[in-house]
């Protein structure tokens, strides 16, 4: 057995491999830390949780803050309005793309030694930062979703600006990464990304079961499941949830099978023909999770075009909301897949919170008879290097995982 | 030569290092400075090798905790040892500062020259080459300032008083409402001022937020968010979206501004009404 450190993955983890001659046939993933977010929110006013919530992880807090908002509402029976919904979506989308951004350069590009134009892709980052702050006042960190909506109140003006930053943003992410129209003429990053994997031999590794899941519901996805072919709507209900040894990460199942969740699950349930064209060719290997990612992209951008084009600032910002006990569970998308926040709310307190994050579906230890999606993908590779690469390919949260 | 930097995580959630690179001059940092180690960029150092590594400057994100698993070592003796070798220390973030968020959790964490309001077992070691840019997060500006920077003058808690000697409420656009004392009737609104009913700590807290914008376009007050005060010992409080008031008066007063004198004030401005105030910005149609 070998244990190694897996760093900057938002954190560390140490990997256990097990090993026959050269071939791994078995890895487990150990966390070591743990930070108490569930303890912290016991017995405090619920409105507290929008402010504790967004420090479990400073690339996706805007996940769990939106979640936080969105099961709090759930128990306190509010729905939000179009405008509000539409707000946070921009702001979500946003945190998405900043996310794919500096995953594909800074740990796939990296990795795989490709070089690239830090500057642009600086510039990019900032950009996209920058409308997301634009409504939410700040990024990292912001609190600006609250029970019943947003707080802050554009005018037609914010729009206009929104809308000069997401043309540069689209700009700028089609001079890095090339048009995305047709998946037999890559051009630019993308070309490069995947003339290296071709070069390299790496363009077929890292399958795993071929199945996917999502739980939330918005512009962008539904609760779908994959599985052998087949979509199925998925309940939160079915999710189990068990403690592990040694690992301060819980396992997590859907009826008692792993499932990778994330952006090539988002993309899998529609009928894209990009990513269907990768799919065919490289079932769920790295090529097609990692060509998912950033294809994803693409995506939100047109749906922020949209929003901002339909948004009816004529709405309230925020409705009233009255407290109430109860208990709900709901799921959004972070940038790594499904996001499940579960809180029980009595005499005005929280009682119980409770958090499964994407990382947790795909990085889950299962046995050999029933392996989890990592080690599925990674059992029967033989250099540790390509094994690294397959672990960074589901841009792995160590923070969020270790709440 | 370009000065050396290690940037060191302890108990933390990220949320500087991602605010560090939303610095709009990176590049031009990148000239002066060479990373040897951040938790987000490439540079050439691993974790296990930063105990042998010669550098300049410590940068310290996150709370210190004994017992804390950092590679292969203890994250607080692995610290220490840096934080012997830095000719110079930067604390960015309210946990590397106070203890901060995780702190609620687990009372043993530290930040590295405060514990809260007291002041750590390391002071003593570390006070005088250690600069604190609380707040959660740290504004990148303001950590490129003290890494940048080798002359300060601090306050009690050992921040840059050209940041920390404002309050966030110095160039909140609200100012208008906070004068004329009109409250914010409730979230979601762009009129009113946040003080007196949503919690809002911005008269209180030391920092600039209105006056150094994030992200280069807003602050949290600005986008109608209250200030949390995250950048002070105290952060996280309870009840962070309510004001605490005694008998109607709020609990905390504008920094350094007597009640007497408060009140007063207040007595006078709300005997006035301000129709421009008290209406909406832009009428709805």
């Amino acid at each position: 057995m070998r244990i190694e450190l897996l760093e900057k993955i938002e954190g560390e983890a140490f990997l256990k491999f097990q090993k026959d001659k050269k071939i791994i046939t078995d890895v487990k993933v150990i966390f070591p830390h743990y930070r108490g977010i569930e303890e912290i929110l016991r017995g405090r006013n619920p409105w507290d949780a929008l402010v504790i919530n967004p420090r479990i992880c400073g690339i996706c807090g805007h996940a769990h803050l939106q979640a936080t908002a969105m099961v709090l509402e759930s128990i306190f029976q509010i729905t939000i309005t179009q405008k509000a919904q539409k707000i946070r979506e921009i702001t979500r989308f946003c945190e998405i793309i900043q996310n794919h951004i500096k995953w594909f350069y800074l740990v796939i590009f990296h990795e795989l030694g490709i070089l690239y134009d830090f500057t642009k892709v600086h510039h990019l980052i900032i950009t996209i930062n920058k409308l997301l702050a634009l409504f939410s006042g700040q990024w990292p960190h912001s609190s600006y979703c609250v029970i019943g909506g947003v707080t802050c109140d554009p005018t037609s003006f914010e729009i206009y600006q929104a809308k000069t930053l997401i043309r540069q943003i689209k700009d700028q992410f089609i001079q890095l990464i090339g048009e995305l129209h047709d998946p037999l003429n890559l051009t630019n990053d993308l070309q490069k990304l995947y003339h290296t994997l071709q070069e390299k031999e790496l363009l077929l590794v890292g399958k795993s079961h071929d199945r996917f899941i999502t739980f939330s519901q918005d512009s962008h996805v539904s609760n779908i499941k994959l599985l052998h072919g087949q979509k199925r709507k998925t309940k939160l209900t079915l999710i189990e949830e068990n403690e592990q040894k040694r690992s301060y990460a819980k396992n997590v199942t859907y009826n008692g099978k792993y499932y990778e969740t994330g952006p090539l699950a988002r993309l899998m349930q529609q009928t894209d023909p990009f990513i269907r064209y990768f799919h065919r060719r490289f079932k769920d290997s790295i090529t097609t999770r990692i060509i998912a990612r950033i294809y994803e992209v693409s995506l939100l951008i047109e749906k922020i075009i949209d929003h901002l084009a339909t948004i009816d600032l004529s709405q309230p910002s925020v409705v009233e909301s009255k407290m109430q006990d109860g208990t709900a569970i709901i799921s959004i998308e972070a940038a790594r897949g499904s996001l499940i926040h579960q809180a029980t709310i009595h005499q005005g307190k929280i009682e119980t919170y409770n958090i499964i994050t994407p990382t947790q579906w795909n990085l889950s230890n299962g046995t050999s008879q029933n392996p989890s999606v990592i080690q599925k993908a990674i059992i029967g590779t033989s250099d540790e290097k390509i094994a690294n690469l397959i672990f960074r390919s589901f841009d792995i949260c160590s923070v969020c995982t270790t709440h | 030569m370009k000065a050396k930097i290690i940037w060191l995580q302890g108990v933390t959630c990220n949320g500087n290092s991602h605010s560090f690179l939303n610095l709009p001059s990176l590049a031009s940092l990148l000239q002066q400075f060479e990373f040897l180690y951040h938790p987000l960029f490439p540079s050439p150092l691993q974790l296990m090798d930063l105990h042998t590594a010669d550098f300049d400057i410590l940068v310290v994100e996150g709370g210190l905790k004994q017992g804390w698993k950092k590679g292969d070592k203890d994250l607080y003796e692995l610290f220490f040892h840096l934080a012997q070798k830095a000719k110079k220390i930067v604390a960015v973030g309210s946990c590397a500062v106070f203890g901060g968020v995780f702190k609620e959790f687990d009372p043993t964490i530290t930040g590295v020259l405060f514990d809260k309001t007291k002041k750590s077992k390391l002071y003593e070691h570390f006070f005088n080459k250690t600069v604190n840019i609380p707040g959660c997060p740290a504004h990148p500006e303001w950590i490129a300032f003290a890494i940048e920077n080798d002359s300060f003058s601090l306050d009690e808690y050992h921040r840059p008083k050209e940041i920390f000697a404002f309050t966030v409420h110095s160039g909140c656009t609200r100012n208008e409402y906070f004068e004329w004392k009109v409250d914010a009737k409730s979230f979601g609104t762009k009129e009113g001022c946040l003080f007196y009913e949503q919690g809002c700590q911005a008269p209180f807290t030391h920092g600039s937020c209105n006056r150094i914008l994030w992200n280069e376009i807003n602050s949290k007050t600005r986008s109608g968010t209250p200030c949390f005060g995250c950048t002070e010992p105290t952060f996280p409080k309870t009840g962070l979206f309510h004001t605490k008031t005694y008998m109607g008066i709020p609990a905390n007063m504008p920094l350094g501004v007597p009640k007497r004198a408060y009140l007063t004030i207040t007595g006078i401005a709300k005997s006035f009404q301000i129709p421009r105030l008290t209406r909406k910005l832009i009428d709805e149609n």
